[in-house]
């Protein structure tokens, strides 16, 4: 008789690959059982691609829903879900689909933009410090930040945000230019709502490296690396100013991916 | 905060939270998949704000209590954290697998009754309510396939696990309809085969039928929650409320979502045949 872990492991190719061979034998329902697995390779193909064409409306628009859902099929077969909650599942579909479509070779970045604004839509935004947190910091320089967990950082080598807009707007020209040009894009949101802008090189290295962890003096070093005239004076109240702060720490115990 | 178990709730989706947030419709209690909310987390803090006027309920899809390979300890975590801001009246999940190793397949998959099964599910029930620090709810599978290699009957297997690890069932009454439908059993010689005393809570949902590929000229009975409940559905739950007495009935629908208001008259409906039944039942 075989082993639960070996039913498992055998009803799990039925359903991801569907390799029945191994499983059919071991079932009862109908006069034909192993025909009955269909309804769960459905279940699985169905909800899963379903929930990737849901996230990625904008890729969907711009490569076509049947493109998009024949990606999404070889995606769930190769790339099964490592989460419960389906809402985190397809962090990794941007790659996949650059992958689909390396004739389009922005459209990995756009996949990212698009998957990050749509973890910024459900965010929920914490309150800010202000300026006079500083007040009683003792060290400027060695002091780390805790910013909201909506915020996100993108470089590409692409005008995506532009792209998105002609999306949202629902104003598609006749034609639209992808001429690379590397562009910095800072990504936040809560409640529904959502945005970017595009930063300066330095100012992107500057809040991105306070976003993955660094203290206030190397993200200053990294982005004064970047260009020289690099103002952290200006910089840090700019940051704060826009609400992208939620703690200061002296200590980078938190620092991991972007504060996650 | 206790439910009247004369009371019928629903189960509430995304697709309708902001209309319930905004018009906070006459309903008992709401039941949720924490899996739908740990991960938006502007959801969850409407969910919580819901809370304060709602009696909720947790129905976990996550929580894989039928998987051999162990159950996902971070998840139960969460699941328990979420327990914590929301007091919810029940935790109930499924007799199923939907994890395999570190992959979840996104459906509740049928497994084999027997004893190796049984010890694994009944670990696996006693783990999550350590964890939960309260009963948990089993409910029955909408099963399309069942197992050469079983040895115990469904009902025999969920009264051992009650009886094992001291959890509660959760009566799908839809879903009986629809496994015996598709194995070719009686429905309500099932519901007979259930322990009343252990039967915590009831669930009603739509199903589809489907020419079935196993059978050519029959059909298969698919469980969509997507659709009006259908008669043998309410035929079997007024027949389990006079085995089982009034009990806190549910109202799943979960694809092809109906306007709110359709749901909440299946509620109506759900609360009249339980007070019909308790009714002659006092004469």
């Amino acid at each position: 008789m075989q082993r639960l872990s070996e039913i498992q492991a055998r009803f799990r190719d039925a359903i991801v690959h569907g390799e029945t061979s191994g499983i059919s034998d071991a079932l009862i329902g109908g006069c034909h059982p192993e025909k009955r697995l269909a309804i769960h390779q459905r279940n699985y193909e169905v909800s899963l691609t379903g929930a990737l064409l849901t996230k990625f409306p904008a890729i969907q628009w711009l490569l076509g829903t049947r493109f998009l859902t024949e990606v999404a099929r070889r995606f769930i077969r190769e790339c099964a879900p490592r989460v419960p909650c389906i809402a985190e599942y397809g962090s990794d579909f941007p790659d996949f689909i650059g992958q689909c479509a390396s004739q389009l070779p922005y459209v990995r970045d756009f996949a990212r933009l698009e998957w990050f604004v749509g973890k910024a839509a459900i965010a929920v935004d914490q309150p800010a410090v202000d300026l006079n947190a500083f007040s009683q910091i003792e060290s400027l320089l060695d002091t780390f930040v805790t910013m909201q967990t909506s915020v996100e950082y993108l470089h590409t080598r692409w005008p995506i945000d532009e792209l998105m807009t002609t999306y949202l707007t629902d104003e598609a020209p006749d034609q639209f230019e992808m001429t690379p040009t590397d562009v910095w894009i800072e990504i936040r949101g809560a409640r529904g709502e959502f945005q970017w802008c595009r930063l300066e090189e330095e100012e992107f290295i500057f809040r991105q490296s306070l976003w993955q962890g660094s203290s206030i003096g190397d993200a200053a070093e990294r982005a004064l690396d970047t260009n020289a005239r690099f103002d952290p004076g200006r910089a840090l109240p700019s940051v704060l100013n826009a609400g992208l702060v939620t703690a200061l720490r002296q200590t980078n115990e938190e620092q991991s991916d972007g504060n996650r | 905060m206790k439910v009247s178990p004369k009371t019928s709730g629903i189960g509430l989706r995304l697709a309708h939270l902001s209309e319930m947030v905004a018009t906070r419709p006459r309903c008992s209690w709401l039941e949720i998949h924490p899996e739908n909310f740990l991960a938006n987390p502007h959801a969850k803090e409407l969910l919580v704000e819901l809370s304060s006027d709602y009696p909720m309920s947790l129905h976990t899809v996550g929580i894989s209590v039928g998987t051999a390979s162990g159950i996902d300890e971070v998840h139960l975590r969460n699941i328990r954290e979420m327990a914590k801001t929301i007091d919810p009246l029940f935790i109930s999940g499924h007799l199923a697998w939907s994890s395999y190793q570190n992959e979840y397949l996104n459906d509740l998959l049928p497994m084999p009754y027997n004893e190796e099964t049984l010890e694994i599910v009944v670990g696996h029930v006693h783990r999550v309510q350590e964890m939960l620090s309260r009963p948990y709810l089993l409910e029955n599978p909408a099963s399309y396939v069942a197992f050469r290699s079983s040895t115990i009957s469904e009902t025999e297997f969920l009264a051992e696990i009650a009886a094992r690890t001291g959890c509660q069932l959760l009566c799908d009454v839809s879903n009986i309809v629809v496994s015996a439908h598709n194995l070719g059993y009686d429905a309500r010689g099932y519901v007979d085969d259930l322990p009343p005393d252990k039967i915590g809570e009831i669930h009603l949902g739509g199903y589809t039928a489907e020419e079935d590929e196993a059978t050519p000229g029959a059909e298969v009975l698919i469980d969509t929650h997507a659709a009006p409940i259908a008669r043998p559905a309410w035929d079997l739950y007024a027949y389990a409320l006079r085995r089982f007495g009034p009990k806190p009935t549910l109202i799943e629908w979960d694809n092809d979502m109906p306007r709110l208001s359709t749901l909440l008259g299946e509620v109506v409906r759900s609360d009249e045949i339980q007070a019909e039944i308790c009714h002659a039942a006092a004469l």
